[in-house]
């Protein structure tokens, strides 16, 4: 049967200035954010074991409510951003808090 | 072939059938668009019984499975399910698997990407049947219940108190009665359980349930919709990107593995592989290109070189564009980036956070009803 190797593609490509930046903006948060969550929730993985599109509640890592509790306090705590109590879409996944966590910063106008 | 024995009545009800690895499955039946307003509006019906289904004692289980998958189910309680895989010697993905403790029993439904007969053989080899394993598939159905108002559907057939099932359950209900299974899970992001019932019950079962998603706004569907469905709700499909890829960790499965597990089948060369890191991953992605183009197999570009290639796509009716996943190098595998789809100049492609879309039935809570 065939499958994709987990080897490098063994090949060169650009990363422009803008796309850098944009990855380096975005990996500083996941990497804070999957830090703070693997040691609040005890959690029994490395941060590179976690995929951002993974499900944290229900299916996925199957978090209860009061994980995602924790999750919204881990949150403000280390980003200082709110997340409303109505707003459960954006605990879908990491990125989707991550992307929450972007959003929130810009209108705040922080610095990208 | 093995075909599901309610072959007749799918088909006296409109199923177009395909075969996966030899057993049969239905493709569909009111066509995609009409069987994902079901789904995501109403109920859905779907014969499931082309999965493999498997029982063992309790007291051979934890020792047995343990041994084989990758999850943990020593930590699997009465009850409760289990969401793992099952992988070659080489770390390579067989099966996606529920792993239920039905108490005297442990129960194992897998959706597998090889033959019947190769999964037996599999399991020979691995002595799980002269430790207890049996194969349950031929005396039972599987049927799948997934929608906005699947609940309503299951609460309709089985009682008040399938409402206050969690998410990944086991429940014995009485149908006409016999000891049916109950199973809350699911994979398109809506409410969704699995019927198990004997054989001989089948029929009626099915009956039933096509009756009550009827009235509940949907229909029979065919497997085709659940793997659009998947997708969108960023479910693990082990017959698109699993089937192409099969690395588990490429995947983003590493959830399911108890990587403090002395063993399971193919653990040396996960172990091995999670050591070295990744060099790919596979993450979400969107265009407003069309099918002849945004499709499996096709390359994405950055600064006019291949990057990454597509390993499922479909179109979202909620987007309203195509949707897919894509296996990236690590250092490019980030959500909010523009690369472009088929050659350097061909239109836009963008990586995206996963799951796209907010399930009507995440808004639901049906533990306060």
């Amino acid at each position: 049967m065939d499958y994709k190797e987990n080897i490098s593609m063994n090949q060169e490509y650009v990363i422009d200035g803008e796309m850098r930046k944009t990855i380096e903006n975005r990996k500083a948060i996941i990497d804070t954010f999957k830090q703070e969550l693997i040691s609040r929730l005890n959690l029994p993985y490395k941060p590179q074991d976690l995929h951002e599109d993974i499900s944290l509640l229900g299916a996925g890592l199957g978090l209860d409510s009061l994980d995602a509790l924790e999750i919204v306090v881990c949150v403000e705590n280390s980003f200082g951003v709110k997340i409303p109590d109505s707003n459960i879409s954006v605990l879908r996944s990491i990125n989707t808090i991550v992307d929450f966590v972007i959003s929130e910063k810009a209108q705040k106008g922080e610095q990208q | 072939m093995r075909v599901s024995s309610l072959h007749d009545k799918l088909a006296a009800n409109g199923a177009v059938f395909g075969g996966r690895y030899g057993i049969e499955v239905v493709s569909g039946v009111a066509g995609l668009s009409t069987e994902y307003g079901y789904i995501r509006n109403g109920a859905g019906l779907t014969d499931f019984s082309f999965m493999q289904m498997y029982s063992i004692p309790e007291d051979a289980a934890v020792t047995v499975l343990d041994e084989l998958f990758a999850g943990n189910i020593a930590r699997v309680r009465f009850g409760r399910m289990l969401h793992t895989f099952l992988a070659d010697d080489d770390g390579h993905l067989i099966a996606d698997c529920y792993i239920a403790n039905n108490d005297e029993e442990f129960i194992i439904v897998c959706e597998s990407i090889v033959s019947d007969t190769a999964l037996h053989e599999f399991f020979e080899r691995k002595g799980a049947f002269k430790a207890g394993l049996k194969d349950i598939t031929g005396e039972h159905v599987l049927l799948s219940v997934d929608g906005y108002q699947a609940w309503a559907v299951i609460k309709e057939r089985f009682g008040v108190d399938t409402l206050g099932l969690p998410y990944l359950s086991i429940e014995v209900y009485q149908f006409n009665g016999v000891d049916v299974r109950l199973f809350r899970a699911g994979k398109t992001s809506e409410f969704g359980y699995l019927v198990m019932a004997p054989k001989e019950a089948g029929e009626g079962l099915f009956d039933a349930l096509l009756a009550s998603v009827r009235k509940h706004g949907g229909g029979l569907c065919g497997v085709s919709v659940h793997n659009d469905l998947r997708l969108e709700g960023r479910f693990f499909n082990i017959h698109a990107e699993g089937l192409s890829v099969r690395d588990p960790l490429c995947l983003g499965l590493q959830w399911m593995i108890d990587f403090d597990k002395e063993k399971f089948s193919g653990k040396e060369a996960v172990d091995k592989r999670r050591e070295a890191g990744l060099a790919k991953k596979i993450i979400g992605i969107r265009s407003n290109a069309g099918p002849e183009l945004f499709s499996v197999g096709s390359e994405i570009y950055n600064s006019g070189r291949p990057v990454a290639t597509i390993e499922a796509a479909c179109y979202s009716p909620t987007l309203d564009c195509r949707v897919g996943l894509a296996l990236f190098p690590v250092d490019i595998a980030y959500s909010g980036l523009v690369f472009r789809l088929g050659s350097a100049d061909g239109p836009a492609v963008a990586t995206i956070s996963m799951p796209p879309i907010m399930p009507r039935s995440l808004t639901v809570k049906l533990d306060e009803m």
